[in-house]
């Protein structure tokens, strides 16, 4: 779906994106990731036709860009950060011009914008004017808007960015319906997001792409999880025949309660240890009552990939 | 035409008469207009026979002073509202051409420039029914009058939203289309001074005043014609090669 090759963007300033190559495949929901200035939204400005780069082979949505801008448009549901609207239009209005300007036929329009209306909740506000809505409607107008002609693929650019907790718990619930039938890059800063939502993820940082992997691939390059346990058992000596087990990379303990004793353990890289220590504390007759893995999440693999 | 030129004349034209700018300037126009005739009207009481009120009316110092305040005004917002409040990119990454959204623009804001001087008709019609119809309507030159206010409208227009695409900043916008509209109103005088025939030519090409005087008088000339529609053309293309070449820099 889409195909980009050695893509450059140079500003007079310098360069925001230096060289990137990454695919996104039909039916794929893939999160576009890095921290503010990145280069995400210039990639996405890019690939929408927006902006033009300064070099690379860009494909989106099978028509090549440059040369095939309008085809390309023809074909995605972009919504912009920030996501800017016309204020003093209605919402039902901005959805049918949109539309009209998207190419839908005048015999479709209708149906089409009920249809969206629908499916982004905003039947309810389809006669309010764009301007009097919260922030919250406001973004499902701009996704309205990307979806009003159909489109195979959606670019979101932040597309979350400024909801409260409960919109953005929606937001996602619709994004992820979307991604059924659909072919999805969505960039965001927020890592549970990614986590919630798609199942690939690009890691920009500074203009390179640092990552692009499932989300299990990515978490495995990381220290696979950490496990934490409490015990009844003498802390010192406990912790040293944990810290002899062959795959684990290193123990802490957390905190003494009476002559209960907590650890976090460690495992080495790929491996996965709790075999290994639940055999351990059987063979040692311990007593337990906690025993949970910390799985390892994306964002130590952000924060990995993306440090100074 | 295209179908996304007239989805987006529909927003453009509809844009400009929802905001509250149109509102004051129809009221404002109308105020100005009502008040320009009068003295028109005042100074045919005077005795004169040489002119029609009409005459008068599109050579005195109100009618230009309206004109080359208007446009800018007028076309300020066109681009420089969609740059600053990022609608542009919502705009331009749907399936239309550069070019469909300039023209709309333009036809947009030329709709509602049309409308403007409809005010100055209704005097018209007004005096004639006081007057109890004393001289008849000259309609040729009524024509040609109202055609060289759309020919120079356009050019006006045309310049303003050039500017319009040239900054984010309304207010800057509209004082370089202001300078540049007033320069180009203003440079025709100079026709009265120059001594060399050859620049008094080139001037008095572009001497919009003068142009309105013979055209009011029912003489039509197609020098201007050419001038007017070319000088659009031009700032069209010029707002153009600005667009994309936006989209190269970002």
């Amino acid at each position: 779906m889409i195909r980009v090759e050695n893509l450059t963007k140079k500003y007079a300033g310098g360069e925001a994106v230096r060289g990137i190559s990454f695919s996104v495949e039909k039916g794929e929901v893939v999160g576009f990731l890095g921290p503010n200035g990145a280069g995400k939204s210039t990639t996405m400005r890019i690939l929408t036709g927006f902006l033009s780069a300064t070099d690379g082979q860009i494909e989106v949505a099978g028509a090549k860009l440059p040369e095939e801008s309008l085809l390309v448009r023809q074909r995605i549901g972009y919504m912009p950060e920030n996501v800017p609207l016309y204020p003093e239009m209605r919402v039902e209005e901005f959805l049918e011009y949109r539309g009209r300007l998207k190419r839908v036929s005048r015999r479709d329009i209708t149906e089409r914008v009920g249809l969206v209306l629908d499916q982004c909740g905003l039947s309810d506000v389809r006669k309010k004017i764009i301007g009097t809505l919260s922030k919250g409607f406001r973004q499902r107008v701009g996704l309205a808007d990307a979806l009003i002609h159909n489109p195979p693929l959606l670019i979101l650019d932040e597309p979350t960015a400024g909801l409260d907790p409960h919109q953005i718990r929606s937001f996602r619930e619709l994004i992820k319906d979307l991604g059924r039938d659909r072919t999805i890059l969505l960039s965001t800063h927020i890592l549970s997001e990614v986590e919630m939502v798609c199942r690939r993820a690009i890691i920009i940082n500074r203009g390179k792409i640092e990552a692009s992997d499932t989300l299990a691939n990515l978490a495995k390059r990381v220290q696979s999880g950490a496990l934490q346990i409490e015990v009844k058992a003498d802390p010192v000596g406990a912790r040293e025949k944990l810290a002899k087990l062959s795959e684990v990379g290193g123990v802490v303990e957390l905190n003494r309660v009476g002559e209960w004793v907590s650890f976090e353990v460690t495992a080495l890289p790929g491996k996965d240890i709790r075999g290994e220590v639940d055999g351990l504390i059987k063979r040692e007759q311990w007593p337990l009552r906690d025993f949970r893995r910390e799985k390892a999440r994306l964002e130590d693999v952000f924060v990995e990939l993306t440090q100074e | 035409m295209t179908r996304a030129f007239w989805t987006l004349w529909k927003r453009e034209a509809g844009a400009i008469l929802l905001s509250p700018i149109a509102w004051v300037l129809l009221t404002c126009m109308a105020l100005i207009n009502g008040f320009s005739f009068s003295q028109c009207v005042a100074y045919l009481g005077q005795g004169v026979r040489e002119f029609t009120v009409m005459q008068i009316y599109f050579y005195i110092f109100h009618f230009w002073f309206l004109l080359i305040i208007l446009v800018p005004i007028l076309t300020m917002r066109l681009f420089s509202e969609e740059y600053k409040t990022g609608t542009i990119e919502m705009l331009l990454t749907a399936p239309v051409r550069d070019g469909d959204v300039i023209l709309a623009k333009f036809a947009g804001a030329l709709t509602f420039y049309l409308l403007l001087w409809i005010p100055s008709l209704l005097g018209l019609a007004v005096f004639q029914v006081v007057t109890h119809n004393a001289v008849p309507v000259a309609w040729i030159p009524l024509g040609l009058s109202y055609l060289m206010v759309t020919l120079v409208g356009m050019l006006y227009l045309s310049i303003g939203l050039f500017t319009s695409v040239l900054s984010k900043n309304q207010a800057v916008s509209a004082m370089l289309s202001f300078t540049i509209i007033a320069l180009l109103f203003f440079t025709g005088f100079l026709s009265y001074l120059v001594k060399d025939p050859g620049w008094r030519e080139v001037l008095t090409y572009i001497f919009t005043l003068e142009q309105m005087r013979s055209f009011s008088a029912g003489q039509f000339d197609s020098r201007p014609v050419v001038f007017y529609l070319s000088g659009t053309v031009f700032f069209l293309c010029l707002t153009q090669r600005v667009m994309a070449n936006r989209a190269l820099k970002g």
